[in-house]
Formats: C-alpha cells, structure tokens, sequence
C-alpha cells in the first residue's frame, strides 16, 4: 500500500471509533479471500468478524488503562504537577471541540479562543455576581457557548477557507477589548478574582487533587458526548460535509444546517472547557484570552491529530509541557521551541501525533508478526 | 416520447454564474424508463444532471412525479426521491464503504429498514460486502463506482442520475456495471437517466436516447432508431459503429 494510502488510512481509522484501532489493514484480509457467491468461505466470516469485535474492544481497553492512570496520578504528584494535568484535560477538552469543527466538519476556525473566554467569563460573572455553586455554572456556560457558537456559525454557512478563518479571526480579536469594557461586569482589564470549588470534607481530597477529578469528570462526559455524537447519523453527516460538501448535499445532508450546529458544538465544548478554566484558575482577566490563544489551540489540535480521538488529549500535552518544558532550558526559548517543534512534527507526522502513534503501532505489529 | 412524463423538463435553462450552459432543453422520461443522455465534450450533459438535482443555477420547469424541482435545494430534492451519483463518483474517501453505505441512507430514518437495504446492495454488488470496512480511498475505480451507485440505491430513489458511469474504468468493469443498473432497473423499476460518452453502452440498455450539442437537444428518440441512425453515431458520438 503506497504512503500516502496508509497515511489516509490512519486517518480515516481515528475518525469515528475508539483510538487504537486499524481499520486499513483488517479488510484487506478480507479482501484476500475472493467472494464466491453462495458458498461462505471462512475468510469470509472470520475476517469480518474479527475485524468487528476486536479492534473495538482493544479501544476500549486501552481508554480504561488511560483511565485508571489518569485517576492514579494526583496521587503520585506534587501539587504543581498536577496543576499542569489538570490544565491539559481543560485544553483537551476545548481542542475536542475545536476538533468536532476541524478535524470532522472539515470548517477552520481562529477564534476558537474567544468561546472559551466566553466559557470562562461566564462561569466567573455567575459565580462573582449570583454566587452560584459550581457545579450549576457548567451548562449554563456550555449554553451560552452554544448559543453564541450558532451565531457565530452563520457566516461559516456562505464563507469558507481563507474568508471564513478571516471572519472567525476578528472574533478573537474583537473579544478582548470587549470584555476591558463593561468593567462593572467582567472586572475590566483587572479582571476577576474567584474562590475555586473547596474539597468536600469526605473525599479526603487536597485542593489541586479536588480539582483534578472535577476536571477529570468534565473532560470524560465531554469525550463520551463527543463519542456519541460522532457515532450518530449526525457525525456521519459531519464526515460527508468535510469530504465532499457536493455529494454530501445530493445526499439529503442539509449543509447550512449542520455547518452552523458544528460551530456551536464546538464552541459548546469550549465554552465548557472555560468553565473549568475558571474552576482551576480563580482568575479571569483579558489578557488570558488573547488572539495567541485561539492560535494555539488550532495548532494544537493539528499537532494532536485531527479527527481522531486521541488528537485533543495529545494536543493539550503538547500545549501545555511544550512551552514550560522549553522554559527550563532557556526563558527565551518557549517561543522558540514552540514554533519549531510545530514545524518538525508537521513535517514528521503531516496527520498529527496521533496518526503517527498509529502507524508506529501498526510498524511495531508488522514486525512482531514477521519474527 | 412517452407519453406519460415521470420526470418533464420544460425550457430548462441552467449554468453557473454567468455562463449559460443549458438553452432551453425539454425532455421527457416515463416512469421506469433508462434514458441515455448523449453528446461530445462540453455538450451540458454534466449541467443538466446537477440542474435536476439543484446544484447549479436553474430557470424552466423540472416537472417530477407531480412536483417542480426547479430551483429547490439539492437535499430537498434528494428528499423527495432523486438519487445522483456524480461524475468522479464522489466517494467519501476517508470513510470505510460501511459508512458511505450508510450515508446513502441519510434522507431516511430507522434502523431496520437500512440494514435491509444494506443487504440488498450486497446482492447488486457482492464484492462491496467483502470491502465494508475498508476506507473507500482504496478501493479500485470500478468497485468505487459501485459503491457511488450502491449509496445511491440506499436512498431508494425514483430517480436514478447517473453521471458517466464508465469514466476511468476499463471496458469490462463498464459493461458489468451498466449490467447491474439494467438489473436494478428492472427489479425496482427505477427510472434512470444516465450520462454517457460510451455511446454504445448506454443504448444497450436505454430506452430512450436525447443527443445533446452546445445546451441545446439536437436529436431524441427510441435507443434503436438513434443507434441505427449512421450518420447521428458518426457526427455526434465522434465514431463508427
């Protein structure tokens, strides 16, 4: 199979099922046993059903081993560290989303930013004002998100390529000096200052573990609706979109219509991320939301892996450790590092970590089957 | 022409931006029927297809089973029962033959009936079954046809457009396909307008035959009156039989 097939392949293969499977190679086992019409051949039942049960069920696995860990390590870490896990699932869940947009609906956003900031802002103005528990500022953060993302999904509707990543662009831009106004709400450009949600006394939990596993609970119920959504009639939809918009539409798939939901899924996903930035942070000012942030996150979400499930959770490792792994070397080098390291993987792995760890796998599997 | 029109395309005009392709074209095609549309390069044949499925701009009539098509939106008129497979076949290829199955299903909702119809566009074209969780990017060019027309027939249409079928494909692969739309023809009684540059193929099996040359149709008739007319297959079809 020449590169290019099997680059497609993987991703293709990280669309729409859990990580961790192949997708390219099962049927052409398949395809080794010729169909002969009548007599079932046991290639024929074998190789399909294998390919039905296994790989799905090793995805499986493998999301229940990265659980396990992911509920292991507050324990393990110093406080700090765990701060920086915490802060990755809050980028993993807003590169999900930016994902939904990007990697599935095949749209481009640069103000992915701003409906985090949006997430955020209003999580902070519900608890600031109305001193809401925490847990009620969630949806109603993911709401707003929402219903803005359908606003602002509308010129995605006429607009595509270089115009519609223009147009999303100047929402970045236009947030921040936005939110510097009205100062009697947001806190202007001093921002505003919050108590994080206290550890219940029976868990036991230290502050930074409590907020971990609040975190942890969010970013599992967003990769679940994520999951879900993506399986459904609606993610198909999103996949015909991304692919081929005409045949999409001589399909019966009303393009209008699901542009402009995939814009507020994904600023839904954001917005919910914001939340739990506020949760973690206790701090909102404008200066946390600026262009840079929006640009971080699409690049994110292309380093990670577009399309695929593991991408936003990679990317939010590579966004979060990249810059204050580099800062240990030299405190000029952030910038630095991290634009060159985009560069590299982009050449390294054009399909992001997360079709390159595909292809490692399938390398490795190669080899283990040859000896 | 026959005489009960199933699909009745008045003055039809169509094209994209400023440029006119189609001047006024009238066809007609009864219910059940395969229509050949023929013509050289550039005759509009590709344009009057996405009129009828409402991807360019239109002005005329699109007369279908009691209803006017003309100026609709593509997924509306694919709701109402219009099934195109486009020219290049339009294959999501990134997605396994599975999921472009199920796609073809999109217009229509429960689970029961499109697993039925999966197992019926397994009996059209066995070697999809053995393909279905293959990315359709690696399937050859004929089995990507079939599976462009086996997504096509999960809408269950009453129309079937079908944009050159034979493009790219070797001429065995051709005739097998053009086999198999006679065979679903002939069991679903879908009624088929077909786009041809193979000529001989597409009357093979069509009924009625429109030739088209620069948006306008300069002759039409029976498939075995314009196979037979020497001089049509010679001036407009660019070769000898």
């Amino acid at each position: 199979m020449s590169e290019r097939t099997n680059e497609r392949g993987a991703f293709a293969n990280a669309g729409s099922e859990p990580p961790g499977e192949d997708r390219t190679r099962e049927p052409a086992k398949a395809a080794d046993t010729p169909p002969r019409a009548g007599t079932p051949s046991r290639g024929r039942v074998l190789a399909p059903a294998l390919a039905r049960v296994t790989p799905g069920r090793r995805g499986w696995i493998a999301v229940a081993a990265l659980l396990a860990v992911a509920c292991y390590l507050p324990f393990q870490l110093v406080p700090f560290r765990v701060f920086q896990f915490t802060m990755v699932m809050v980028y993993a869940v807003a590169l999900l989303g930016l994902n939904l947009l990007v990697g599935h609906a095949g749209q481009i956003s640069l103000g992915h930013g701003a409906f985090f900031a949006v997430g955020a802002y209003t999580t902070a103005i519900m608890l600031d004002r109305w001193d809401l528990p925490h847990l009620a500022t969630l949806p109603i953060a993911a709401a707003v998100a929402f219903a803005l993302g359908l606003a602002f999904g509308l010129p995605a509707v006429r607009l595509r390529g270089l115009y519609l990543a223009l147009v999303t662009l100047a929402i970045a831009i236009f947030l921040v000096p936005l939110l510097k106004r009205f100062e009697s709400v947001t806190g202007g450009s001093m921002g505003l200052t919050l108590a994080k949600p206290a550890p219940p006394a029976w868990t036991g939990l230290a502050e930074d573990q409590w907020l971990y596993f609040l975190t942890l609970a969010v970013a599992v119920l967003a990769f679940l609706l994520a999951y879900g959504l993506l399986r459904s009639r609606v993610g198909r939809a999103l996949h015909a979109v991304r692919d081929n918009e005409a045949a999409a539409e001589v399909m019966g798939v009303r393009l209008p219509f699901y542009k402009t939901l995939a814009f507020a899924w994904s600023a839904m996903f954001a917005g919910a991320a914001g939340c739990a930035y506020t949760w973690v942070i206790g701090f909102v000012s404008p200066d946390s939301f600026v262009v840079t942030l929006s640009i971080t996150m699409l690049a994110g979400i292309v380093i990670g892996g577009l399309g695929s499930f593991s991408g936003p959770l990679l990317g939010g490792l590579f966004v979060m450790f990249v810059p204050s792994i580099s800062q240990d070397v030299n405190d000029a080098a952030p910038g630095v590092i991290f634009g060159l390291l985009i560069i590299v993987v982009m050449y390294v792995a054009p399909t992001g970590l997360a079709g390159l760890a595909g292809r490692v796998t399938r390398s490795t599997k190669n080899i283990l089957r040859k000896e | 022409m026959s005489a009960e029109g199933f699909l009745t395309i008045s003055d039809l005009n169509a094209g994209y931006g400023d440029a006119r392709v189609l001047h006024g074209v009238n066809l007609s095609v009864g219910r059940g029927e395969i229509c050949a549309i023929l013509g050289p390069n550039g005759a509009g044949k590709t344009t009057l297809m996405r009129a009828l499925s409402g991807m360019v701009w239109v002005r005329g009539s699109i007369g279908f089973d009691g209803a006017d098509l003309a100026r609709r939106s593509p997924d509306t008129i694919a709701r109402r029962g219009v099934a195109h497979v486009p020219e290049g076949r339009g294959t999501f290829m990134p997605l396994t033959v599975e999921e472009n199955l199920r796609l073809g299903a999109f217009t229509r909702r429960g689970r029961g009936t499109v697993e039925a119809d999966l197992e019926r566009i397994y009996t059209y074209f066995p070697v999809l079954k053995t393909r279905l969780r293959q990315v359709a990017g690696s399937l050859s060019g004929g089995e990507q046809q079939m599976l462009a027309i086996g997504r096509a027939l999960m809408s269950r249409p009453r129309l079937l457009l079908l944009d050159e079928p034979s493009l790219g494909l070797a001429p065995l692969v051709t005739r097998e396909l053009f086999r198999i739309v006679r065979t679903v023809n002939e069991q679903e009684r879908t009624t088929v307008v077909v786009v041809e540059q193979n000529a001989h193929l597409a009357l093979g099996i069509a009924q009625q035959a429109h030739v088209l040359e620069s948006g306008r149709i300069v002759l039409s008739g029976t498939a075995d009156r314009i196979l037979q007319d020497e001089k049509v297959v010679q001036s407009y079809l660019g070769y000898r039989v």
